[in-house]
């Protein structure tokens, strides 16, 4: 096991991983820049070196300071936590080369599933499921047609130049087909001077499920369930939860098995997830693969147990999971919020600033991963989130409930924050039904995303 | 009092005191896993001085990928970057040391430099292809003692010379030194005259050697080979001087200015051709090799036919009925379209030398290299602004002296090379400055029109607006002289001839009419060959109709010229103008 880690990382994940670094005994070295002095994660690490000024690019996104440090105190390994160096390639080539462990997939693996064609490329030769589409332009409706039912329907026709719902069709079936692709085509040509068009399968009331999998250096994959992260707004991640309430245990079964094969097609190490789309009809595609902890790790370690951070470290230094796959078990239900520093009525403005009072809720099954205390000056420079707070209940109607009076609790002051939000999210009746897609903001809260066209 | 206040609420945060640090054995940790950096992983900028990962700065084509600061180049790298794959095959690879002083320590220190960067010298010599090109090749390598010039030196790049001129290939040298060899004194002295003089017969045997100055070129190398190429590149921002900036400076008792002695410095006063960036310098060596191709020249010339000619006698009666003081006014319309306008849609490749080699670049004039439909040619033209921020850079289109020597010097590279010329006049007047006198203005066009009336190629010369006066003719002592219709060719401005004659410059129009200036009162007295029909005055829509126009005459012009000899060419010329 390592002596000593070194977090490439700051705010709430930082925290996060230095706590389970002390829990493990392992002695932990906190980076930081000059805007983060009193940032927790700085007070929390058992040493803490700073890498350079205020901005990402010269601090957290500076490999040569990092590695520097890194040798500098001796450090045997790296946690690059999400974002800023945690999937980029180079940088994990760097920490190889000297002798310092990535905590994290090799750099090829990360090369391999950061190109987005080269990954879906790999997973189709797996026999993973990708959205069924057309490869080539297309430019005559007959022609169109003949992919659209080798496609299979219902289709969505787009424009390659295409944007904002402009040059875009859906035909449920072939009659109407050629209207549609017509009139998309004619679309596209006045709005983008362009009448090359594409076809792929629409996907109905899609909802973003991903899985985790853990993998371990000796070929061991396991999946840790899915969460359902569906509740976004112009693709940024709101609430999170699992299970997914609409995936059975036989689709769990089904696409875990999936996501499983696909690590194990490309040799995966250490934790990773799979993104998929849901269809209604449960038909699953895969969309992109992630090489790094995430951000809703959380409501994973709550339903299945598994200290996720922990096990990464233990994979990456030469164990083996600690797991297997027939122990793990899926129990309960879980929700995560992201509180962020940012004002939901002007258009989710950042809010930096001097957090003046704080109050955290407590209790059974609430859990709460923030950087922030009285006091704490949120600097502008970075991510606005300030916290993750995650509920557990023995099922998710019981989550919910947990979610609404820990929110109801949550108390932050001095700064704009998106509780009221989140709050207003997890009441609404649509929520607790499950109506869930990924159009969930715009079609149940079309008031936060005015100004934002194209969401 | 409030400002202690916030002061002392500004916490540092919580207190966490009671929790305990993991404490690691750090002997024990040592031994087992000791990060390190490898060796030369990183390295530091002595530009920027940022840390910079030595496998980005190679992608980088050795530059600095922070800053674009460039590095040296070892030699055989830049092989791998000029060269087609495995086409460089290196001559005089074993060079015998000498020691011509008997100079103590010298031979152990060449042994160790052979052996510490496993170079027999500061140079090497061989024959390559730069993108299908055939040339030969010196590079040299600033890691050996300076790339100072020694016997050895010396010997390979006058081998290499010697080597080309019996091949009949173009040579190209990536100058890098800090002078002469020490070690061997008067010896190393010798090796400026010894190249200088092998290059000299490389260019009496019509060839062509292309000097590239990287850095730091100082020296006895730039007071030789480094400085004699028929077209001379620089990367950006390297030194190039003969005395180096501690010398200066220890003698004037001055600090230099910043950029002083750079390439940049260098452009401006008129001895470098180009700066090239490292990724450009394969294109712009081999284009400039295919530009400088005998055969290309001859065979695309040969193939020019003659075809339609639209514009015979009867053009000069088909010209619009204007005034001439509306052209006067027409030729100096700051919307008329300016020479670049033209060359840009009537030539390829464009690749525009700098400078008169002696004093400066002039922006009123702009010459190079291009290709008129496949075949390589010269283009002087005189370029006015659009704006008074391109028109402080061309001088409103009058010339200064170092503009005429250097419309002089590609005159005579292109005699040199039997490449036709084209010239596009457009001016006002040569500049009537203070600085022009001092310079020599009246030596510099005198020198042109003597030195045009022996150069051996074609060459026809287009008044596009304004021709003014001496500063007009220095371009247009050519075998055709054309015009457009709305053009002027004068002795003087009309204004100026009013004031002379009429004591009055307010009489400019009436001028205008007794002076004989419009393209159809030229052609009538046959001070021109040709009048290029504007269907209306030249303007941005109608330039590309004009541009093939052009095109379609400059054809028909070469097909004209291709059988003369290069006598009968500089013949006609004599006689052409031996009439008036």
């Amino acid at each position: 096991m390592f002596g000593k880690v070194l977090i490439a990382n700051r705010g709430e994940i930082a925290v996060r991983i230095i706590r389970a670094l002390r829990e493990m005994g392992i002695r932990s070295v906190a980076v930081y820049s000059e805007a983060d002095r009193d940032s927790l994660h700085v007070m929390l690490a058992d040493e803490a070196i700073c890498i350079g000024p205020a901005p990402s690019s010269e601090s957290y996104l500076n490999m040569s300071a990092i590695i520097s440090a890194a040798v500098a105190l001796r450090a045997e390994a790296i946690h690059p936590g999400f974002g800023f160096l945690s999937e980029n390639a180079k940088f994990a080539d760097l920490c190889r080369q000297c002798n310092i462990k990535f905590i994290g997939p090799s750099p090829e693996i990360i090369d391999k599933m950061g190109n987005k064609s080269e990954a879906r490329n790999t997973m189709v030769a797996a026999g993973v499921p990708v959205i069924p589409g057309t490869k080539e332009a297309l430019y005559d409706a007959e022609k169109a047609l003949m992919e659209a039912e080798r496609i299979g329907f219902p289709v969505i026709i787009k424009a390659s130049a295409g944007g904002g719902g402009r040059g875009m069709r859906v035909a449920e079936s072939a009659e109407g087909f050629k209207e549609a692709f017509n009139a998309a085509q004619l679309e596209a040509e006045k709005g983008f001077g362009d009448n090359s068009m594409y076809i792929e399968r629409y996907i109905k009331k899609p909802r973003h499920i991903e899985f985790q999998v853990m993998a371990d250096p000796f070929g061991n994959v396991v999946h840790l369930g899915e969460r359902d992260c569906s509740i976004q707004r112009r693709h940024q991640k709101v609430l999170e939860e699992s299970p997914c309430d609409v995936i059975d245990d036989e689709l769990r079964r089904k696409m875990g098995e999936t996501a499983v094969k696909a690590a194990k097609a490309v040799g995966y190490e250490n934790a990773g997830t799979i993104e998929f789309l849901l269809d209604e009809d449960k038909s699953f595609y895969f969309m992109e693969m992630n090489t790094r902890i995430q951000v809703e790790h959380p409501v994973t370690e709550f339903v299945s147990g598994v200290d996720l951070i922990k096990e990464q470290i233990r994979v990456a230094a030469g164990e083996k999971l600690s797991i297997k796959p027939e122990d793990v078990k899926i129990k309960g239900h879980a929700i995560e919020c992201r509180i962020n520093a940012e004002n939901p009525e002007k258009n989710f403005r950042p809010c930096p600033g001097r957090v003046t009072d704080i109050h955290l809720p407590g209790g059974n099954g609430i859990r709460v991963d923030t950087h922030i205390y009285t006091d704490y000056m949120v600097p502008p420079n970075y991510d606005s989130m300030l916290m993750k707070l995650i509920v557990y209940g023995k099922d998710r109607k019981e989550a919910i409930a947990k979610m609404r009076s820990a929110l109801g609790e949550l108390v932050v002051e001095g700064i704009d924050t998106n509780v009221d939000f989140e709050y207003d999210i997890i009441n609404s009746p649509a929520f607790e039904s499950g109506d869930i897609s990924t159009d969930f903001i715009p079609k149940y809260f079309p008031e936060y995303v005015k100004g934002s066209k194209g969401l | 009092m409030f400002k202690d206040i916030i002061a002392k609420k500004k916490g540092q945060g919580p207190d966490f005191s009671r929790l305990k640090k993991v404490v690691v054995n750090e002997e024990q940790n040592e031994v087992k896993n000791a990060p390190e950096v490898p060796d030369n992983m990183w390295k530091k900028c002595n530009f920027c001085g940022k840390p910079i990962l030595t496998e980005d700065v190679k992608k980088n084509l050795y530059r600095c990928p922070k800053c674009g600061g460039y590095f040296r180049v070892h030699a055989y790298r830049r092989v791998e970057l000029l060269c087609d794959e495995g086409s460089f095959a290196e001559w005089d690879k074993e060079m015998p040391f000498e020691n011509p002083l008997n100079f103590p320590g010298y031979k152990a220190k060449v042994e160790a430099t052979q052996e510490k960067y496993k170079l027999n010298e500061a140079v090497i010599s061989g024959e390559c292809r730069i993108n299908g090109a055939a040339a030969v090749l010196c590079i040299c390598d600033g890691r050996f003692i300076m790339s100072s010039m020694g016997k050895n030196v010396g010997e390979k790049i006058t081998r290499a010379i010697e080597r080309a001129t019996e091949k009949k290939l173009p040579i190209v040298i990536f100058c890098c030194s800090g002078g002469a060899r020490m070690q061997e004194g008067i010896i190393s002295l010798m090796q400026m005259a010894k190249t200088s003089e092998a290059l000299k017969r490389h260019h009496d045997a019509g060839l062509l050697y292309i000097s590239v100055l990287t850095n730091p070129t100082t020296g006895g190398v730039t007071a030789s080979f480094a400085m004699l190429g028929d077209v001379i590149l620089a990367e950006p921002k390297a030194l190039i001087g003969f005395a180096g900036p501690r010398v200066i400076e220890q003698t004037i008792r001055q600090k230099l200015p910043e950029g002083f002695q750079s390439s940049e410095f260098l452009l401006k006063h008129g001895f470098v051709d180009m700066i090239v960036g490292r990724e450009d310098q394969r294109e712009v060596i081999s284009r400039l090799i295919r530009l400088h191709d005998r055969e290309l020249i001859k065979k695309s010339l040969s193939a020019f036919s003659k075809g339609e000619d639209l514009f015979g006698e009867a053009e000069t009666d088909s010209v619009s009925k204007l005034s001439a003081w509306e052209r006067v006014k027409l030729s100096r319309d700051a919307k008329r379209p300016s020479a670049k306008d033209y060359t840009d849609l009537i030539f390829d490749d464009f690749t525009e030398l700098h400078g008169d080699r002696c004093y400066g670049d002039d922006g009123a004039i702009i010459g190079g290299l291009a290709f008129f439909k496949g075949m390589p040619v010269t283009v002087i033209v005189q370029q006015k602004g659009k704006n008074t921020k391109e028109n402080i850079i061309r001088n409103f289109g009058m010339p200064l002296p170092e503009g005429y020597r250097k419309a002089l010097r590609l005159m005579k590279e292109a005699g040199d090379f039997n490449r036709p010329i084209v010239c596009f006049v457009d001016t006002p007047g040569a500049y009537p400055g203070m600085e022009s006198e001092e310079r020599g203005q009246g030596e510099a066009i005198a020198r042109c029109l003597y030195e045009m009336s022996g150069i051996k190629s074609p060459m026809v010369s287009l008044v596009i607006g304004e021709g003014g006066s001496g500063g007009a003719l220095a371009l247009a002592v050519a075998n055709e002289v054309w015009m457009l219709e709305n053009a002027t060719y004068s002795i003087l401005s009309p204004e100026g001839f009013a004031s002379i004659l009429y004591k009055d410059s307010k009489k400019a129009p009436e001028a205008s009419e007794v002076m004989k200036i419009t393209a159809a009162d030229l052609k009538k007295l046959g001070v021109i060959e040709k009048i290029i029909k504007e269907d209306k005055p030249a303007c941005k829509e109608n330039l590309k109709d004009i541009a093939g126009l052009i095109s379609r005459e400059l054809a028909d012009f070469f097909a004209r010229y291709k059988d003369k000899s290069p006598e009968d060419i500089v013949d006609s010329r004599y006689e052409r103008f031996r009439r008036f």
